[in-house]
């Protein structure tokens, strides 16, 4: 069966899904890529904090940093077609800085001589973004080099998220940029000679009484062996900016109905605009889907407790029955107030963002297998007007 | 819901410097809004400080935004919104005292590529501050501050800001860096000043993000930890033997009752669901306050007054006035 939503899923190369967190972006992601790989593409889904559930479903006990291949015997066992593949990651920016190091120091001798300087783990811990860059180099890799027909790819909560995505253009700007170029020259004895007469040594006397003296002289050492590293990182960059963009690559936020999430949707969406990141849809979660209202009344209320009656209840005393009838009006009330809203939601959100949002109904049993992840893709329905 | 026994006041309010953290969405500015009304209400002199963070403290309490500046928003309540460029600039500043000579060293461009270079300078600067405001005092040498409450980063990113301090501490071997570093990280992981309070839902990721963030800030970082707040957790829709009359029934004949069943059902399977979730986040054994879902969606000042009188409930003896930090006198 052909779903409106199936199309994105067989067009694209790399679809991203963004949003703020605890929104429902992981399973959604893992959802999009377990049913692109039953129509018989080979795809792999790059979560950034999964769920163990995430991995028990996929069958994979863990998610660790290295690629792994979903068993196709768990397609079957979910009934869904085995056509294609479903390969699953964690990308773990420790490990992956570890490997930009190796990855791009011109020799292992040099990569040595970073990963063993001290102040390596430090910068490791958020090197300007390198770490982000090199996972989401990653990616253009598997797409790119590793033949994979689609990546999903998980970002982190709104608020890094940018910060992750913006990694490539920050570092290909950063290395082009003639700050670092100043850092590097090697000319005039290096960045510390070149300091230490800046401003008739005045810059250097005031950064050590900011730092401590050490620290700078250190550090500017250290940058020296880390610069090997960056012509490689700006020519990869160049391909992973591209990438981002391209035609067959699509951005989905995911988003709860809740006012705060949708907000930063919002927000999110204008931050994606200016980076030229083409905006597939949005997708509101955990919606839920409006009942038909039961009118009140005396006569109704009379009429439904005789149903009660009828249904087994006849040995609840008759003003517990009332009470039971309250709480199951509040129910409805409630649950058709939250309809409403997540209504009201999707309208803001198509005023925003001029996509009509996709919706997946709340589910009442959590995330177990391959079937319920595929049931989640199968429910990405346009909103209804 | 809160059927346990209450938190003893002292595991909340003892401490005069208090962090909130917690997954991201899990809402971490609605807690720090709560203790800080709490705090203020208790009569301490209180800052929350919202760290690059947009601003959603006082416009969640209904007051027009404050900026980069310290602001009484209300009594005994200030906010402020740390910027990092303003951060720098006040550190540089009073460790400089010369302007010229910040601008030589700040507008060299060499120097401007370094600290661009050198990563988590911000959030070590944004922490800086707001420990500087946990030590401020008035010209008589009294703290301005009884009691400092950060709305820390979300975790996953939060946790290399906790570690921020000592990984500064430990690279940088001596000088005022190291000073400073070495400093916050003592004020971090002193169980009589600091408490990191952490904020969860009862659900499946943030319930193991918590329970990570707990082992991780505990246990390898020894950072002290003060109360758990379970935010928006669904309430059943019968308790006891309504809900035993409820869940005998499967399919009710009329449809008009079928209808309701549904609703009921669904709101049932979710408090269920969150509930399991619950009972992990209680078994972390931290003292836990637990706040409902609001059947509302938007969180106007009523909203929060409301969950903020929910969670003074939860906690002994509510109603004194002589809040322990501010009896300490530090």
């Amino acid at each position: 069966m052909n779903l409106p939503f199936d199309a994105e899923l067989r067009r694209a190369r790399l679809l991203v899904t963004a949003g703020s967190g605890g929104v429902g972006k992981t399973t959604t992601a893992a959802a999009m890529a377990v049913r692109a790989a039953s129509f018989g593409r080979r795809a792999a889904v790059l979560t950034i904090d999964p769920a163990r559930r995430l991995a028990d479903a996929l069958g994979l006990g863990e998610l660790t940093g290295e690629l792994r291949r979903v068993e196709p015997s768990r397609f079957a066992d979910a009934g869904l077609d085995a056509a294609g593949e479903l390969w699953a990651m964690m990308l773990d920016v420790k490990t992956t800085g570890d490997q930009m190091v190796r990855r791009f120091a011109p020799d292992a001798e040099a990569a040595r001589a970073i990963l063993d300087n001290r102040y390596y783990q430090y910068f490791s811990t958020s090197l300007a973004g390198a770490q982000e860059y090199v996972a989401i180099e990653q990616v253009r890799a598997l797409i790119d080099e590793g033949g994979f027909d689609l990546v999903v790819l998980d970002t982190p909560p709104a608020a890094h998220a940018i910060d992750f995505l913006d990694a490539p253009d920050r570092l290909v700007s950063g290395l082009g940029s003639r700050p670092v170029q100043m850092l590097r020259a090697k000319e005039d004895g290096g960045l510390a000679s070149r300091l230490a007469r800046s401003g008739r040594g005045l810059v250097l006397k005031g950064l050590n009484k900011l730092t401590g003296g050490p620290f700078i002289e250190e550090l500017t050492r250290f940058l020296t062996v880390f610069g090997s590293i960056l012509d490689a990182l700006k020519v990869s960059g160049e391909a992973v900016k591209a990438r981002l963009r391209a035609d067959d690559t699509r951005f989905f936020l995911v988003t709860s109905p809740t006012r705060s999430n949708v907000d930063e949707a919002m927000a999110f969406r204008r931050q994606l605009a200016e980076r030229d990141f083409p905006l597939g849809g949005v997708i509101l979660n955990r919606t839920h889907a409006p009942l038909a209202p039961v009118p009140d009344g005396p006569g109704t209320r009379a009429e439904l407790d005789a149903a009660l009656v009828e249904a087994g209840l006849d040995g609840l005393p008759s003003a517990e029955r009332a009470r039971l009838l309250d709480g199951l009006y509040e129910s409805l009330a409630r649950h058709n107030r939250l309809a409403d809203a997540d209504m009201q939601a999707a309208e803001l959100l198509e005023r925003a963002t001029g996509h009509r949002p996709w919706r997946i109904p709340l589910f009442a049993h959590p995330i177990r297998d391959l079937a319920d992840l595929d049931r989640v893709a199968r429910h990405v329905q346009p909103v209804e007007a | 819901m809160p059927d346990s026994t209450p938190v003893d006041r002292a595991a909340l309010f003892d401490r005069r410097f208090m962090l909130v953290t917690g997954k991201g969405g899990v809402g971490k500015s609605t807690v720090t809004a709560i203790l800080g009304l709490l705090s203020a209400r208790a009569g301490a002199r209180t800052l929350i400080c919202e760290l690059d963070a947009h601003e959603r403290i006082a416009p969640m309490l209904g007051h027009p935004p404050v900026g980069g500046e310290v602001t009484e928003i209300e009594e005994n309540l200030s906010v402020v919104d740390i910027r990092p460029s303003m951060a720098m600039e006040e550190y540089a500043l009073m460790k400089l005292r010369f302007r010229a000579l910040y601008r030589l060293v700040f507008e060299n461009p060499l120097v401007e590529s370094l600290v661009r270079f050198v990563p988590g300078v911000n959030d070590l600067l944004m922490l800086g501050k707001a420990f500087n405001h946990e030590r401020e005092t008035d010209d008589a040498g009294r703290p301005v501050w009884d009691r400092v409450i950060i709305d820390a980063p979300a975790t996953g990113h939060g946790i290399t800001f906790f570690r921020l301090p000592k990984i500064i501490r430990d690279a940088v071997p001596a000088g005022n860096m190291h000073r400073e570093a070495a400093d916050m990280w003592a004020l971090l992981t002193d169980p009589r000043r600091t408490a990191v309070h952490l904020v969860s839902l009862p659900e499946e990721l943030p319930v193991q993000e918590t329970r990570e963030l707990h082992a991780r800030l505990a246990d390898d970082l020894g950072i002290p930890l003060g109360a758990l707040v379970i935010n928006m957790l669904p309430e059943r829709p019968f308790e006891g033997p309504l809900a035993e009359a409820f869940d005998g029934v499967d399919e009710p004949g009329d449809p008009r009752l079928r209808r309701l069943w549904t609703a009921a059902r669904i709101r049932a399977g979710r408090a269920a669901n969150a509930e399991q979730h619950a009972r992990a986040l209680r078994e972390m054994g931290l003292p836990t306050i637990e706040l409902p879902q609001r059947p509302a969606r938007a969180l106007d000042r009523a909203a929060i007054d409301a969950l903020a009188e929910r969670f003074a409930t939860q906690v002994s003896d509510p109603g004194t006035s002589d809040d322990p930090a501010r009896q300490g006198g530090r």
